[in-house]
């Protein structure tokens, strides 16, 4: 079985320097990788080429054995459904004129043709784990706070039981206790999905309770940690 | 000495849709040369406190209470009177840098600016400028006088609005989230900067945050708010050593670096408040008796915490 995401030598530069070079890892189903770093480090943008959001200068990124950085269009498209992204301003992700019903079963209407009754009915389970009431699907985005959003988002996300998430900073705009609220639930539910998960960050706390590694960038390169030499690096930084 | 009192302090805004309650029979008092820190979540009412304080809520905000600066009255002051004060005596750490530094003017002059107010000499201006910036550990307060705020780093720009508030020499400084929207590196440096202020200067500071841990690692005193209303007030370290009411208590052990334990369910929208105690819904030991009737401020010695179950 080769690793779910294998990335070698990946490079990105916008032609005055370089954003991130000779970024490898390998990451396997349930296991969740930090990328650390500070502002403008290039941690967002790094996520984006995992997911091919945004084409890497080099190097090649394989999701389930198959090599992504080298396929586009209608095949890359296939593959969308199981890796998906969470961003940081859930608010700005979602459609201001749309009920959240309908961005929320858009995906599978999408994906699989389906009516809308029938994906909302299907997700049921899903809303309940996530602690929304169905109600509160009629609602536009403006109307709930950033917290049900971001629980909202987690609902489109895992209808299409993505194999791999990439979570640019989930969190870093909400209040601690909502925090500890959302991220308690996409453990959970990454548990129970057997989720791998590249989860961007800046604080190294949340790093801590998060991840099994952590990749930190700066000033382009790129270092693999596991947790303990993490927390010895964040000790550092501190000072 | 007291340098701030604030007693019964409510504001509420009227709506189409009812009276928002944004704060409700706030108390407390800031000593000179002591750092407060007003803890909350998002819509607790922290905001409102610091523009009540400053004379910038709306018109449309009804206010009672009191809020006494040195002894004197200020909540009722007229806009005239309060004008002589603000950004003289009482001067405001702004919540947004970006949007409240010039972007055409180079940073060593918009401290500067506010020292000529106070007729600092010109041949005295650079160096004035220059001292400033050094306790904001900037490593080159030359280099960053020459600047524009747009070649600073978010954190630099947040310790640069600091540095136009101290230019003016305040009595009381209100800074309002400082680290808000700032990186790991960017927060520590504005910690550090803090620390400097508290230890070198000995500033009476009012801050306003949801940074808990800025807040144990800068205030002498921290008062925690819950919609609208303080559920707990009292010395930081004791404070967080023992935390008094439940509402804290959740608030540390959901910190990352607790474990982040979650807290069940949301708080109770300002519009519509229950009757009794707003946490009674969210807390682990919720009280059987008195439902309807509304806890007060319990006082331990020094600590204030609304809650029927603590005691001393």
């Amino acid at each position: 079985m080769p690793p779910l995401l294998r990335v070698e030598h990946l490079h990105k530069t916008y032609g005055h320097g370089d954003i991130f070079r000779d970024v490898s890892f390998t990451l396997d189903s349930g296991e969740t990788i930090g990328l650390f770093g500070m502002s403008g480090s290039g941690k967002s943008t790094l996520g984006r080429c995992l997911l091919l959001l945004e084409r890497p200068s080099g190097g090649k990124v394989f999701f389930e054995g198959t090599e992504i950085s080298k396929i586009r269009g209608r095949r890359l498209e296939a593959i969308r459904p199981r890796m998906q992204m969470i961003f940081q301003h859930p608010e700005v992700s979602l459609n201001p004129r749309m009920r959240l019903i309908e961005s929320v079963t858009e995906p599978l209407v999408y994906h699989r043709g389906q009516e809308r009754e029938e994906v909302f009915e299907e997700l049921q389970p899903l809303i309940a784990a996530v602690g929304l009431r169905p109600d509160q699907f009629y609602s536009y985005p403006n109307q709930l706070s950033g917290g049900e959003i971001q629980r909202a988002m987690m609902v489109k996300i895992y209808s299409l039981s993505p194999k791999l998430i990439v979570a640019d900073e989930p969190t870093s705009m909400l209040d601690m206790s909502v925090q500890a609220q959302v991220l308690s639930l996409m453990k959970d539910l990454q548990r129970k999905n057997d989720t791998a998960v590249v989860f961007i960050s800046h604080d190294p706390e949340v790093m801590q309770a998060m991840c099994d590694r952590v990749g930190v960038l700066a000033e382009g390169a790129f270092t693999l940690m596991d947790m303990s030499a993490f927390s010895g690096y964040a000790e550092g930084l501190r000072q | 000495m007291k340098i701030l009192e604030v007693a019964g302090l409510n504001v509420t805004f009227p709506t189409r849709r009812g009276m928002i309650r944004a704060s409700q029979n706030v108390s407390f008092s800031v000593d000179t040369g002591e750092v407060c820190v007003l803890v909350g979540e998002t819509g607790s009412g922290k905001s409102v406190i610091g523009q009540a304080i400053l004379h910038l809520l709306p018109r449309t905000a009804i206010v009672s209470g009191s809020i006494r600066y040195g002894g004197q009255e200020i909540l009722s002051m007229s806009e005239a009177a309060y004008a002589h004060l603000r950004g003289r005596e009482i001067a405001l750490i702004p919540q947004n840098p970006s949007g409240s530094l010039d972007p055409l003017m180079r940073c060593g002059r918009q401290i500067a600016e506010v020292l000529e107010c106070r007729e600092v000499p010109r041949e005295r201006l650079s160096g004035e400028t220059g001292r400033i910036l050094s306790y904001l550990n900037f490593p080159d307060p030359e280099l960053t006088a020459a600047s524009y705020p747009h070649e600073l780093s978010g954190g630099m720009r947040q310790r640069l609005t600091t540095g136009i508030a101290l230019a003016s020499e305040p009595r009381l400084l209100v800074a309002d989230e400082p680290t808000k929207g700032l990186d790991y590196a960017a927060r520590n440096a504005s910690i550090a900067m803090f620390r400097t202020l508290k230890e070198k200067r000995h500033d009476s500071i009012l801050m306003i945050t949801h940074d808990l841990e800025l807040a144990r690692l800068i205030g002498d005193t921290v008062g925690v708010l819950y919609s609208g209303e303080l559920v707990e007030f009292g010395p930081a370290a004791e404070v967080f050593e023992d935390p008094g009411h439940p509402y804290t208590k959740g608030l540390i052990a959901a910190l990352p670096k607790n474990g982040m334990k979650p807290m069940p369910g949301t708080c109770p929208g300002l519009s519509r408040l229950p009757k009794g105690c707003y946490f009674r819904d969210r807390c682990p030991h919720p009280c059987t008796e008195g439902e309807d009737s509304h806890p007060a401020m319990l006082d331990g010695s020094g600590r204030w915490v609304r809650c029927r179950r603590f005691s001393v």
